[in-house]
């Protein structure tokens, strides 16, 4: 398999006034072609802005970043982090695009369609219209907008939220990428939508090829189309592995956390949610040690005093399935027995 | 579109109808004699009473006002026997301290105003616009910096101050640009004149108006940067340029035109000031006078002229947003 | 009556103030300066004139009354029967002829006036002025309803009967009755030969001939007579017709039928005369200060806080005046409201003159404490009347409490209904709406309270002179001011102290001396022998003095400037103002 994305060693903070905030501390991360990796985890956690940043859309005059993050394009590879913006720019969008969660406020309201359709392409390919002009119906069509000729001459606002979702999704297309990074694509649709746009975006993957690089909250989308997961918490990756990992065996509290959050569809008598306690740490003064530790309810599982003295490194008994946690990874399973065997 | 403006402009009637009755009844309630106001320090009760007959302040208030809407439609006469004379349809009545029908002096007045306001407001625009967008561009860079001494000098200082300094030194005291008597001259007759007459007070309403106009636009651009639509062009490769000048001008400058077009029916209202220290003819000047004066028909006209432009400007405005943004359906 | 509006203006800006003086009269005429008027007069050039003032009060000659619009209008484009004297000095306001030749015939004591036309004046469309035209013109004030706020003493003089209400039976060519039009022209008459007018009064009128010097008594062409809009654009009979009237400015130029030899008083100098209206004050004022249109001459007095610049600072080099003006400011008693003499003399007393002048600004700009009701301007008729001002012993400028007291002590006993009233609730004095009101309201209150005297004021927004003419509504006071429409006690007394004089607020007529006093103005008007009558006027201001029907205040002042190439400028006594008639520029 071919590296599309390798993020190694990304760290990401703001300076403000009171202290820098750490939005992402130490991540790293590769991302396969034919590949879908999906970045978990609370807002605030850093996944948006790690999307953000693997695109080189964060602010230059706001934003300190180290690490680097790799992408091949043709012959050469460009780290985001450390190139030319220019160059960034020009791979945005051609060797990777990306989709948002709100596709009514990310289309240009004042713009037809079809010309905000050619535009990504013309950015790419300047003065060929007529073949913009073509890409654009045909990628509508691949989406699965009827008529896709007629409705490239419409305005945003007259389309149906998932069907914009459809055009954003035709828009990321345009020039083909290589990597799909997709912000809580299905976040504001409807339930039932969701599933058609989540099919199409596993339809779409397969014909391009796509390593797609999913940024959710919502396990459920995580559960039908990644393929390996990264679960973040306070700008650390806390827990990754492939799916079935993360759901059938977590081995961070968090991720315990997570899934028992989860509202889940069982005949018979209701269970009672169960919501992680307490707050999302402030970025700015995290806490020492492990940064989940003040809402971990398993903190006595581990050795006295280690949680709120040492972050716990990323590790795991197989290199595919790492977490952070004190607790003794041979013990996890019996300390997390209560979790009904994920979904 | 047509169903929409011919709508608006059935509601553009009953406002201003509304408006002249307002008047009308603030007069009315006015402790004043209307008739005792029409001559000086001589009027006895005799040429009171004779002026109030020959106004028509005898009669009934609805029946003067009555006689206002009549006269909007078909003209009214003055007056009689040899000494009477005819304000012509649309008649706004007579102004007996200028001798002359008040749609008559609106004629004169009105190009004047109009040549102080569109000439200001291009101004502003071009100022106010290119600055704004200046400092939102280089946002927290010098151009912001510069640009917010800019604003905080035009906010600052009122309209007089400026005026008065443009005048007293640039006209009276370096003769850069000699005060004028000859009085208004048409851009079409005699454009230098044209521009010599009215670059001073364009100039004090455009530092005025451009400063606020420069605060509005940097704060409109920024916040538009913020939009997700501007994070998609990114996306897309876009260059800054591009973002700007395709995906965020356009939206940010929108409401710009709502604000513009909303000062602009303010000065036809009368730029009084500017009018006042340039020695300016124009509607503010003659409001102001007629106030003064108790010179109630002129007061009625520039009421309702003040009235319709807001109304029509906002007609405009309406039209306008339909053709810059495709959401809005009229 | 008076030159109200353009006054009125002058009391407003001098800060409506004033009100009281020390000094007698401030001399200090400041004028151009010799070396200038040697200088031989230029023809050509354009004069300018700059005012604040959106318009001239009038155009329409049966409507000029104002004093800076009888001085400019009859200097270039309205001539008159007869007119004072264009010189500097006193004798200015003796009479010469102008369209007449000669300065009236008088006969049958003074009831009848007799002018005949000088040959060769002409319309400025051609025509030949005749007495037809005269005579039309007369006729025009006799419709007040159409050309108001023009001197109306032909109304009252010409023998025309009057109707049950007072008014004329003539109501004016627009509008008049057959009857009308007949007694009309029995007292107006043209000789055959069209070039002689007879006017005939109903009274003896000594000082008729002075009422022709205004253009009420001016050719006006009936064909050509626009009604009210005739004030637009009048017919030229002066060396200057009107080219544009309009709201930026006023624009005279020569009018080509003028010419010199029947006109033996004008000597038109500029080219073309150019009023430019409604400048701000300030600028202005700096236009002169800096000179930056030395042809310019300021038709205003300069803003108070300009006068140093213009007087006390060498830098200024332009022309300057600051001279006494015939204004009086006086308040009204209402004395059917005040009939307690006591009162209204302790009030006079009482009141803190200096306080009010210090508050104007001072005497060096804004005038002299009242001596007399007629101006001392008015060198015949003037005399310090002994009651007012400083040549009573009793009179100090802060106020005579000691006097005051002892007049309300006696007041206490002699009228003790209306010393309860004054010393309670307070009289009331009607004054015009004001900025300075706030200031100068307390210097009063203070100044009358030391007697016990509580005032009230009631401040009037608009329409002021019609809301204390009307008796209804008149309250115990009345502020107001008035000027002599020519060196004339006649254009003063009768006016302001008698009820058909048209001006009468004191409400005069019920008081024991009111007949006799009555019958004293009748006779003075009829006096034909100017210093017997000036002994009459003398006589009668004293005797109205004493009754206090009315409260002095100041004699206002007034100031001219222009730039430095205006030349030929004097202060011209008849009006107050420049003499328009004699400018020239330089450049």
């Amino acid at each position: 398999m071919t590296s599309l994305l390798e993020i190694s060693n990304l760290r990401v903070s703001f300076p403000t006034d009171d202290g820098d905030v750490h939005a992402v501390d130490n991540l790293s991360l590769t991302l396969n072609a034919g590949e879908t990796v999906a970045i978990v985890g609370e807002s605030g956690s850093g996944k948006t802005v790690t999307s953000l940043s693997v695109m080189g859309l964060h602010n230059p005059r706001s934003t300190k970043l180290s690490g680097s993050i790799k992408i091949p394009d043709g012959d050469q590879v460009i780290d985001v982090v450390n190139d030319d913006a220019e160059k960034v720019r020009n791979m945005r969008g051609r060797v990777m695009s990306m989709i948002f969660q709100d596709p009514m406020s990310s289309l240009h309201p004042y713009f037809r369609i079809g010309k905000q359709l050619a535009e990504a392409y013309l950015v790419h390919n300047p003065g060929k219209k007529e073949e913009a002009r073509k890409r654009t119906v045909e990628m509508l069509d691949l989406v699965g907008i009827p008529e896709p000729a007629k409705r490239a001459k419409d305005y945003p606002h007259q389309f149906s939220g998932g069907m914009r979702q459809r055009v954003m999704i035709a828009m990321a297309l345009m020039n083909t990428p290589r990597v799909l990074i997709a912000d809580e694509p299905t976040t504001a649709l409807d339930v039932t939508v969701q599933a058609q746009i989540l099919t199409l975006m596993q339809g779409i993957q397969k014909e391009f090829n796509m390593g797609i690089l999913l940024i959710t909250h919502d396990l459920g989308v995580v559960a039908a189309i990644a393929d390996r997961v990264s679960v973040m918490y306070a700008g650390n990756i806390v827990e990754q592995g492939s799916a079935d990992d993360i759901f059938y065996r977590p081995m961070a509290p968090y991720t315990v956390g997570l899934l028992n959050s989860v509202p889940k569809i069982t005949y018979g008598e209701k269970q009672r949610l169960q919501s992680i306690a307490g707050q999302p740490p402030s970025l700015i003064n995290l806490p020492s040690g492990c940064a989940f530790s003040p809402r971990c309810t398993y903190i006595e599982n581990a050795p006295a005093g280690s949680c709120a003295a040492t972050l716990p490194d990323l590790v795991g008994v197989s290199s595919s399935h790492v977490s952070r946690c004190h607790i003794p990874e041979s013990d996890r399973p019996q300390v997390f027995s209560h979790v009904a065997g994920g979904k | 579109m047509l169903t929409f403006v011919s709508r608006r402009l059935v509601y553009a009637a009953i406002t201003l109808l509304i408006v002249s009755m307002a008047v009308y009844a603030i007069f009315a309630i006015l402790p004043f004699d209307p008739a005792a106001l029409t001559c000086g320090q001589h009027c006895t009760p005799l040429v009171i009473r004779a002026n109030r007959i020959k106004l028509g302040f005898d009669k009934p208030l609805w029946e003067q006002y009555w006689m206002f809407l009549h006269g909007i439609f078909a003209g009214r006469t003055y007056g009689v026997g040899s000494a009477a004379f005819h304000c012509p349809a649309p008649a706004f009545g007579y102004s007996f301290n200028d001798n002359m029908c008040v749609t008559e002096l609106l004629q004169q007045k009105l190009p004047i105003t109009l040549s102080v306001a569109i000439g200001a407001l291009i101004l502003w625009l071009i100022v106010g616009v290119g600055l704004g967008i200046l400092a939102a561009r280089f946002k927290g860079r010098w151009p912001d910096t510069a640009s917010s001494v800019f604003v905080l000098f035009g906010t600052s200082l009122p309209v007089f101050v400026t005026g008065l300094f443009l005048l007293i030194w640039v006209s009276i005291k370096w003769k850069i640009i000699p005060i004028s008597f000859l009085g208004y001259v048409s851009v079409f007759s005699d454009p230098i004149g044209f521009v010599k007459l009215f670059i001073l007070p364009w100039i004090t309403l455009a530092f005025a108006f451009a400063a606020l106009y420069t605060r509005f636009t940097r704060a409109s651009i920024l916040e538009t940067l913020g939009e997700d639509y501007i994070r998609t062009a990114r996306a897309k490769g876009l260059s800054e340029k591009k973002v700007l000048r395709i995906h965020t001008f356009r939206a940010a400058l929108a409401p710009i035109v709502t604000l513009a077009s909303l000062d602009f029916a303010g000065l036809i209202g009368g730029a009084i000031l500017t009018e006042t220290i340039f020695n300016l003819p124009g509607i503010g000047q003659w409001t102001l006078r007629s106030v003064y004066e108790f010179n109630l028909p002129v007061v009625v006209c520039t009421t309702i002229l003040a009235a319709g432009v807001v109304i029509i400007m906002n007609l405009i405005v309406d039209m306008l947003y339909a053709v810059l943004d495709p959401r809005v359906r009229i | 009556m008076s030159r109200n509006t353009a006054r009125r203006k002058v009391v407003a800006s001098l800060a409506t103030v004033a009100l009281a003086a020390t000094v007698a009269m401030v001399t200090g005429s400041v004028s151009a300066s010799a070396a200038t008027k040697k200088l031989t007069p230029q023809t050509g050039g354009t004069l300018t004139f700059l005012t604040h003032s959106p318009r001239l009060d009038h155009l329409d000659p049966t409507r000029i009354y104002t004093g800076r619009d009888l001085a400019f209008e009859t200097a270039y484009f309205v001539r008159t029967l007869v007119s004072f004297k264009h010189v500097a000095g006193p004798t200015s306001t003796s009479l010469v002829p102008d369209l007449a030749t000669n300065t009236g015939v008088p006969s049958n004591s003074a009831k009848q006036w007799r002018f005949t036309l000088r040959p060769g004046s002409k319309f400025q469309d051609g025509k030949d002025i005749t007495c037809a035209d005269v005579k039309y013109g007369v006729s025009r004030v006799f419709d007040q309803t159409v050309l108001g706020d023009g001197p109306t003493y032909m109304i009252n003089w010409l023998d025309i009967p009057v109707d049950k209400s007072g008014s004329s039976i003539y109501q004016g060519p627009f509008s008049s009755s057959a009857a009308g039009i007949a007694a009309f022209d029995k007292a107006v008459i043209c000789s055959a030969d069209n070039r002689t007018i007879t006017f005939k009064l109903g009274m003896s009128v000594g000082d008729f001939n002075y009422l022709l010097t205004y253009p009420v008594v001016s050719p006006v062409q009936k064909a050509h007579d626009l009604g009210d809009k005739y004030d637009l654009s009048p017919e030229a009979t002066g060396p200057y017709m009107i080219k544009e009237n309009t709201s930026a400015h006023l624009m005279l130029v020569r009018n080509p039928n003028w010419n010199k030899s029947s006109d033996p008083i004008r000597t038109p100098y500029p080219d073309q005369i150019l009023l430019n209206y409604g400048l701000d004050q300030q600028v202005q004022d700096q236009i002169i200060l800096s000179d930056s249109v030395p042809n310019a001459m300021s038709f205003d007095a300069p803003l108070p806080t300009n006068l140093k610049a213009f007087f006390e600072s060498s830098s200024f080099k332009g022309g300057k005046l600051n001279e006494d003006t015939a204004f009086v400011g006086y308040i009204a008693f209402n004395v059917k409201k005040m009939p307690c003499l006591q009162i209204r003399a302790a009030m006079y007393y009482a009141r803190n003159a200096k306080a009010l002048l210090d508050y104007a600004g001072g005497p060096t700009y804004n005038g002299s404490y009242t001596t007399s009701l007629t101006s001392p301007l008015n060198t015949v008729d003037y005399a310090a009347n002994g009651v007012w001002g400083p040549p009573n012993p009793d009179w100090k400028p802060e106020g005579n409490v000691a006097k005051a007291q002892a007049l309300m002590d006696e007041a206490k006993t002699a009228c003790p209904s209306e010393y309860k009233r004054v010393t309670t609730t307070g009289v009331t004095i009607d004054v015009r709406q004001s900025s300075t009101l706030t200031d100068t309201i307390p210097i009063n209150k203070a100044a009358f309270a030391r007697v016990g005297i509580v005032v009230n004021y009631n401040p009037i927004s608009a329409g002021y002179y019609p809301t204390v003419m009307n008796a209804s509504k008149q309250n115990d006071l009345s502020n107001s001011g008035w000027s002599q429409d020519w060196p004339n006690a006649s254009t003063v007394i009768p006016p302001l102290y008698t009820p058909e004089g048209g001006f009468d607020l004191s409400q005069n007529t019920g008081e024991a001396i009111y007949p006799a006093f009555h019958a004293a103005v009748l006779k003075a008007i009829g006096t034909s022998n100017r210093a017997a009558q000036a002994a009459q006027w003398k006589a009668l201001d004293k005797q109205a003095a004493a009754q206090f029907w009315v409260l002095p205040t100041l004699g206002i002042k007034t100031q001219v400037v222009w730039g430095t190439g205006v030349q030929g400028a004097y202060y011209w006594l008849p009006q107050g103002e420049p003499d328009y008639a004699k400018l020239w520029v330089t450049k």
